[in-house]
């Protein structure tokens, strides 16, 4: 059955439908491509720099690099580009606009507010001129301690996404008074149980910083306790990596499948995977955490466990996504066992794109579980495995979902055709190419030991013993990879600053999405009972963390023993530090 | 051809995982192949590819399906 769409709106783009929301989105996105351009730049200078390749920083200053590249891709980049598709789905879907577009404005100038503090005080530790230090990766792990700014900065990008959400609560809410027997439309519910769960874990996270990391580094309490602010970051960092990934998941689910010329093979599936992440994505946390010393070993068992569960949903997804595309290929002329796929529309860049992001996040889903298994972890704990492991998954599956997303998105929302087809195919694949180069070699240098987070990882005295080829070539594949990922993501800028200074289109596709082969009807209505899900999801929430957490701060204490404030670049000189780690060694 | 341009550099692309771990995995079985030999295979991987794609295909329905997207 297919979801019937509004006939009034065939053929028009989403900026004739709402052109007061397409200008949000439109500076939602741009702000997300300047994060990515700044962050990728920086992800070239660290590898060229690690490797030995290229050396054009201090390496004192190698964390200052770091941890804007960690912030501003794994935070702002994905979570402004995920605002801006959550507000389409939810204006498209439920076919009516926000409540009040001045609200909309106004958390999106929040989130910008948000972001320019922390860039700024991360910016301190390479400019002199700006008094302030953050050098704190984005994980801000304490005795790390930032400027104030840093912190404020956080909390003012959170909160405006929370916002956001209540945003695309309140544009339901209006929705549902005036269709009070329909089914929630399946993009609007997506966006919905993500919204829960974000609200669900971001709550650690503000925890964190307003009750103990913020006063401290303002001088109000003079202590913390280093693994309960670790373990309230990991409480929120497990879920945020699912926050990025859900824009990615909804793309897949009701755009590759009209990409593909078909119908989304199931929407009560698509529901249940929802839910499923809306249950799971919190209180598996202490997964990041199973080298940390204070944690006993049973909870660590709990959240593995519940991490193998996380597996279902996503294992749900990858058969839904290709029996999508397999319906939409036949659609298309498509035959044979395998035969269907030549008739995927490869040419066309925002399919291949989706189609190759999905395609590394399934190698991605191995060297997950190889990081999800408690003993196994031990092995690649704090390596380059890990590094490898991500650059797959927020780096590729959601990073070139979202480009290819945009070539879709930006000529609906500018009204303007893209630029070049051509070069955005070449761009995904050129992208992909990359990295497979800098994640394989990743991967492979973690399970030879390569620590992650280091700058000069050329130890005298010791030499790491690669199980294939060398460690000179390795890096030399780290570096090609880098090298070509940054072309990649220069054509896409390329294409997207072209691309608006088009002139205005009127030959654009209509802003649709795939229909469904089994829609909402066939599901039963509980799925869409929100209410039910977020009480479970709470209830797993207490169980996974009372006990840990009690027993951190029963440990520890809630503002640790006595435990001062590091700050990289004011208190010490880290170039002194780096000469005296050189005396010591051998 | 029997795919068009663009498949055929998805199918390219596709490839290069597979070049670069296969090396890995053919040490498993003690058989360790240096860059150039590496680079070599893939080649011809790719030479073999580009081959198919272009070889005129006898006659049969498939090809005109391809160029469509
Ligand atoms: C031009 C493309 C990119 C390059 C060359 C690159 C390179 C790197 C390198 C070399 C590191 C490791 C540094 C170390 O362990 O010392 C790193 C870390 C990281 N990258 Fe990327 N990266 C790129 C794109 C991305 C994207 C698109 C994302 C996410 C959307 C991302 C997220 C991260 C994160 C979260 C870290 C960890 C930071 C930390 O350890 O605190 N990177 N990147
Ligand atoms: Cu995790």
């Amino acid at each position: 059955m297919e979801v019937t769409r509004m006939s009034s709106t065939a053929g028009q783009t989403y900026l004739d439908q709402f052109p007061a929301e397409a200008k949000v989105i439109k500076a939602a996105f741009w702000s997300s491509f300047m994060a990515l351009a700044i962050g990728g730049l920086l992800g070239l200078v660290q590898a060229l720099h690690r490797t030995d390749v290229l050396r054009f920083i201090d390496s004192a200053d190698y964390y200052t690099v770091l941890t804007a590249h960690g912030v501003l891709l794994a935070i702002t980049f994905t979570i402004f580009f995920l605002v801006g598709i959550f507000t389409w789905a939810v204006t498209t879907s439920l076919d009516r606009g926000v409540v009040d577009i001045r609200f909309t404005w106004a958390w999106y100038i929040m989130m910008v507010v948000g972001t320019i503090l922390v860039g700024v005080s991360i910016l301190g530790g390479v400019v002199d001129a700006i008094p302030t230090n953050a050098d704190v990766l984005f994980t801000f792990y304490a005795p790390l301690q930032a400027h104030p700014a840093f912190y404020v900065g956080l909390v003012l990008f959170v909160v405006g996404s929370w916002l956001a959400g209540a945003d695309w609560f309140r544009t339901w809410w209006a929705w549902r008074k005036e269709n009070p027997d329909e089914r929630i439309p399946l993009p609007t519910f997506m966006a919905l149980t993500t919204t829960l769960f974000w609200y669900l874990c971001t709550l650690g996270v503000a925890l964190s910083i307003l009750v103990f990391l913020l006063p401290w580094s303002l001088g109000i309490v003079d202590s913390v306790n280093p693994l309960l602010t670790r373990t309230l970051f990991w409480y929120f960092g497990h879920a945020v990596v699912y926050f990025w990934l859900m824009p990615a998941y909804m793309m897949w689910y009701i755009m590759l499948p009209k990409l593909s010329g078909g119908k989304l093979f199931s929407d009560p599936l698509a529901r249940v995977v929802f839910v499923l992440f809306l249950l799971l994505s919190t209180p598996v946390g202490i997964h990041h955490q199973y080298l940390d010393p204070g944690i006993a070993e049973g909870y660590k068992f709990i959240a593995m466990t519940n991490t193998m569960f996380l597996l279902l949903p996503s294992l749900l997804t990858a058969f839904t996504v290709v029996a999508s595309m397999e319906h939409g290929a036949r659609q298309r002329g498509g035959t044979g066992y395998l035969g269907w796929l030549k008739a995927l529309p490869w040419r066309d860049p925002v399919f291949t794109g989706m189609a190759l992001a999905g395609l590394m996040f399934a190698a991605a889903g191995f060297s997950g579980m190889i990081n999800a298994g408690m003993n196994i972890n031990y092995l690649v704990h704090n390596t380059w495995w890990v590094v490898g492991h991500f650059h797959l998954t927020v780096g590729t599956a959601v990073a070139l979902t979202f480009m290819a997303a945009a070539y879709w998105f930006i000529p609906q929302v500018t009204g303007k055709e893209l630029w070049s087809r051509r070069l955005a195919l070449g761009q995904v694949l050129v992208w992909f190419v990359g990295m497979t180069f800098m994640s394989n070699a990743m991967h492979r240098s973690g399970l030879f030991g390569m620590p992650r987070r280091t700058a000069e990882p050329q130890y005298q005295g010791f030499d790491f013993e690669p199980a294939v080829g060398t460690v000179g070539e390795i890096n030399a594949q780290v570096a090609l990879g880098a090298v070509l990922l940054t072309v990649a993501l220069a054509m896409f800028l390329l294409n997207m600053v072209m691309t608006s200074f088009n002139d205005d289109s009127d030959s654009l596709p209509a802003n649709t999405y795939a229909g469904t082969l089994s829609g909402p009807e066939d599901s039963p209505a509980v799925l869409d009972n929100l209410k039910l899900w977020t009480a479970i999801a709470v209830v797993l929430v207490i169980v996974g963390y009372t006990l840990p957490l009690a027993s951190i701060v029963d440990s520890g204490g809630l503002f640790g023993p006595d435990i001062g404030g590091f700050q990289l670049a004011i208190e010490t000189d880290p170039a002194l530090v780096l000469e005296s780690v050189r005396e010591v060694m051998p | 051809m029997r795919i068009s341009k663009g498949a055929l550099l998805v199918v390219i692309a596709v490839l290069v995982p597979f070049v670069v771990e296969f090396r890995t995995a053919l040490s498993w079985f003690g058989i360790e192949l240096s860059i150039l030999e590496s680079l070599v295979l893939g080649g011809m991987a790719v030479l073999a590819v580009v081959l198919w794609a272009v070889w005129p295909p006898n006659g049969n329905a498939e090809a005109e399906l391809s160029g469509s997207s």
